[in-house]
């Protein structure tokens, strides 16, 4: 670790933008290629807006039966059918055991790929979306690419905590979980971060997790309660019900560490 | 049989008996760190932080800290069960004793409990806390079994309004009569007056913490469950948490951090889908699985520290010393596959297991 501590290290840039309306984009913001990959529960009410944020949706197996019958009523459009025929999702990938065949057929239909990996028993439904959204993405596009998962938190709890563990596998991309309520990714310690908060969409309420393994010195800029080489642990200190004081919040840390912020209400 | 208290700690060769640290007395605000020696002779060292933003500090004693310092590897913990001889070859040493077995049962969720359970002299007593998300769907069993009820803050919304929505075609006040809290807690920021009025006016117990910002509701609510168990043993003590999963990601965390600084209390957490609890690296466990209630589905997760050596059996694929840990292996999506589950680890894990959709 010693050459590391020498050499100032690489800094990673944080931004909500893809929670704001999309004629709102703030000149500044570095040009990301969003994915979007909807897994099996309730749609997050601001889905409309992530939608049209991707170039790429990825449903993932009963991900398209929740675009199917949930989007209509996100929408002002005047019927189911029209709303149907607008949401297409390009690919729509997993074991495909929670999909519903009129679902499936409907999509089919629409042009979307099925990729059927149900003979891959060993990785999650979420775990083969990532992996192929990884191999299909040219290396020169690789540092712009984000991905926006939605339905990766709350269910089952083992499902949520294989979900996690996802961040930490492919802790190489950057990999967003969205919910009604907040948002959660992964700050690498390989990097110092800058997170750039759009408060008009998210906050006030923030925290830091060492859900991998404890941290024995973080610290961070512009939370209400900063951490200053601070040790965090299971069982003792994590940073939880902290408030975000400022546009840019630094955090750097010799763990892994899980960010989260609220969402505010957004339509 | 009794259920081993956690709090105790075998004495070893060379180790005076440590001093129980789960006690009720309230710490003094403000405190600075501190670090001192418990154990004559030892290594072994207890580090007490109060941060201004944490919950105060409870650390018991089957929890040790072998503190980390500066960029130093870390160095899993050896299994409990392994046989080397300290070093220096005392010869007086003995073989590290077997762990103590800890014994889990959900038979709280099953419409009606075993009656020799409820009539033994060390049953269980248990007690609810609901905090602030929908209700689950056994929340009026859950009311029903336990003796000691409490909502934290906005909790009590949530009973108010959930409680006649379980039981439609019944009269609303009626229903928020018959499932009245004991006591509300928290810093009361989100309970809102009218619900505070009509169980104050039932006699519920009201206290306000506001002062206190420094831990959560559910620590607040744990704390006060300890100073007034509702059974005449706290070792029997089990308290059921509704409303912890889910909803913010921080309050979850902050939830969870809460088995862990409670790890000498069992705290099971529950949602509508699964339940999770604390298996503390001190103790083998024995999970007695009910599949009328629960599973199939289960994991066992590794949340804040890797395991280097985890060993279960009954389920459908078994750790035998795996390695565990973010990032690497998740035992998840397992299957139960057997009555009884049992689990030795190195590391405190986490349980977890499905709910059965009973209605």
């Amino acid at each position: 670790m010693l050459w590391r501590t020498i050499r100032s290290m690489d800094v990673m840039v944080h931004s909500s933008s893809f929670l704001l309306p999309k004629i709102h984009q703030p000149a500044k913001t570095p040009a990301n290629n969003y994915t979007l990959v909807v897994l099996n529960q309730h749609l997050p009410r601001f889905m409309p807006r992530l939608w049209a944020h991707a170039k790429l949706r990825i449903c993932a197996d009963g991900g398209a039966n929740r675009i199917f019958y949930e989007m209509p009523q996100m929408t002002n459009d005047q019927d189911c059918e029209t709303t149907r025929n607008r949401y297409i999702p390009e690919i729509i990938e997993g074991d495909m055991d929670s999909i519903r065949p009129e679902v499936k057929r409907f999509y089919s239909n629409q042009g979307s790929t099925i990729s059927d990996k149900s003979h891959n028993q060993e990785t999650t439904d979420l775990h083969k979306c990532i992996s192929s959204i990884r191999h299909r993405t040219p290396s020169h596009e690789k540092s712009d690419l984000c991905v926006l998962v939605t339905g990766a938190l709350g269910g089952r709890f083992d499902h949520e905590a294989a979900n996690i563990n996802v961040l930490y596998v492919f802790s190489d991309m950057r990999i967003i979980f969205l919910s009604d309520d907040c948002l959660i990714q992964l700050l690498p310690k390989t990097h110092q971060h800058e997170i750039n908060i759009e408060s008009s969409v998210e906050g006030p309420h923030c925290g830091l997790f060492p859900i991998g393994a404890p941290s024995t010195s973080t610290t961070t800029t512009g939370l209400k309660w900063n951490l200053s080489e601070a040790k965090m642990r299971f069982g003792s200190m994590i940073s939880t019900s902290n408030i975000v004081d400022s546009e840019k919040v630094t955090v750097q840390s010799d763990a892994d560490l899980l960010w989260t912020i609220s969402l505010r209400n957004l339509t | 049989m009794p259920l081993p208290c956690r709090q105790q700690l075998r004495p070893g060769p060379n180790r005076q008996r440590l001093r129980q640290l789960g006690s009720t007395k309230k710490r003094k605000k403000g405190y600075a760190p501190s670090t001192r020696p418990l154990v004559k002779g030892s290594n072994l060292c207890f580090l007490f932080v109060k941060h201004k933003y944490t919950n105060s500090f409870r650390v018991p004693c089957s929890l040790l800290i072998i503190s980390y310092s500066g960029s130093a590897p870390h160095r899993p913990r050896r299994p409990r069960h392994a046989t080397s001889p300290p070093p220096g070859g005392d010869q007086s040493a003995i073989a590290p004793m077997p762990l103590p077995t800890m014994t889990h049962s959900s038979s709280f969720l099953l419409p009606s409990p075993p009656a020799e359970a409820a009539a033994a002299a060390d049953a269980v007593a248990y007690a609810v806390i609901v905090l602030n998300q929908r209700l689950p769907r056994f929340a009026s069993l859950l009311w029903t079994r336990a003796q000691l009820r409490v909502c934290a803050d906005g909790g009590a919304n949530r009973l108010f309004d959930g409680m006649p929505e379980l039981h439609p075609g019944e009269d609303p006040d009626e229903v928020r009569a018959r499932y009245k809290p004991d006591a509300i807690k928290g810093d009361m920021d989100s309970i809102r007056p009218e619900v505070k009025e009509f169980y104050s006016n039932l006699g519920a117990k009201i206290v306000d913490e506001s002062h206190d910002q420094d831990t959560t509701d559910l620590h607040k609510c744990i704390s006060f469950i300890t100073r007034n168990p509702p059974g005449p043993d706290k070792a029997n003590l089990c308290i059921l948490v509704l409303g912890a999963l889910g909803g913010r990601f921080d309050h979850e965390m902050g939830n969870i951090n809460v088995l862990y600084r409670f790890s000498n209390i069992k705290i099971i957490l529950l949602s509508d889908e699964s339940l999770i609890f604390l298996l503390p690296k001190t103790h083998n466990h024995e999970i007695l699985v009910d599949q009328s209630i629960e599973g199939p589905h289960c994991g066992l997760i590794p949340m804040g520290m890797p395991s280097s050596s985890s060993t279960t059996t009954g389920l459908r694929w078994n750790l035998d010393n795996t390695s565990m840990s973010y990032g690497g292996l998740v035992s998840t999506s397992n299957i139960v596959d057997d009555k009884k589950v049992m689990v030795t680890s190195d590391s405190d894990l986490i349980w977890t297991i499905s709910l059965r959709n009973h209605t």
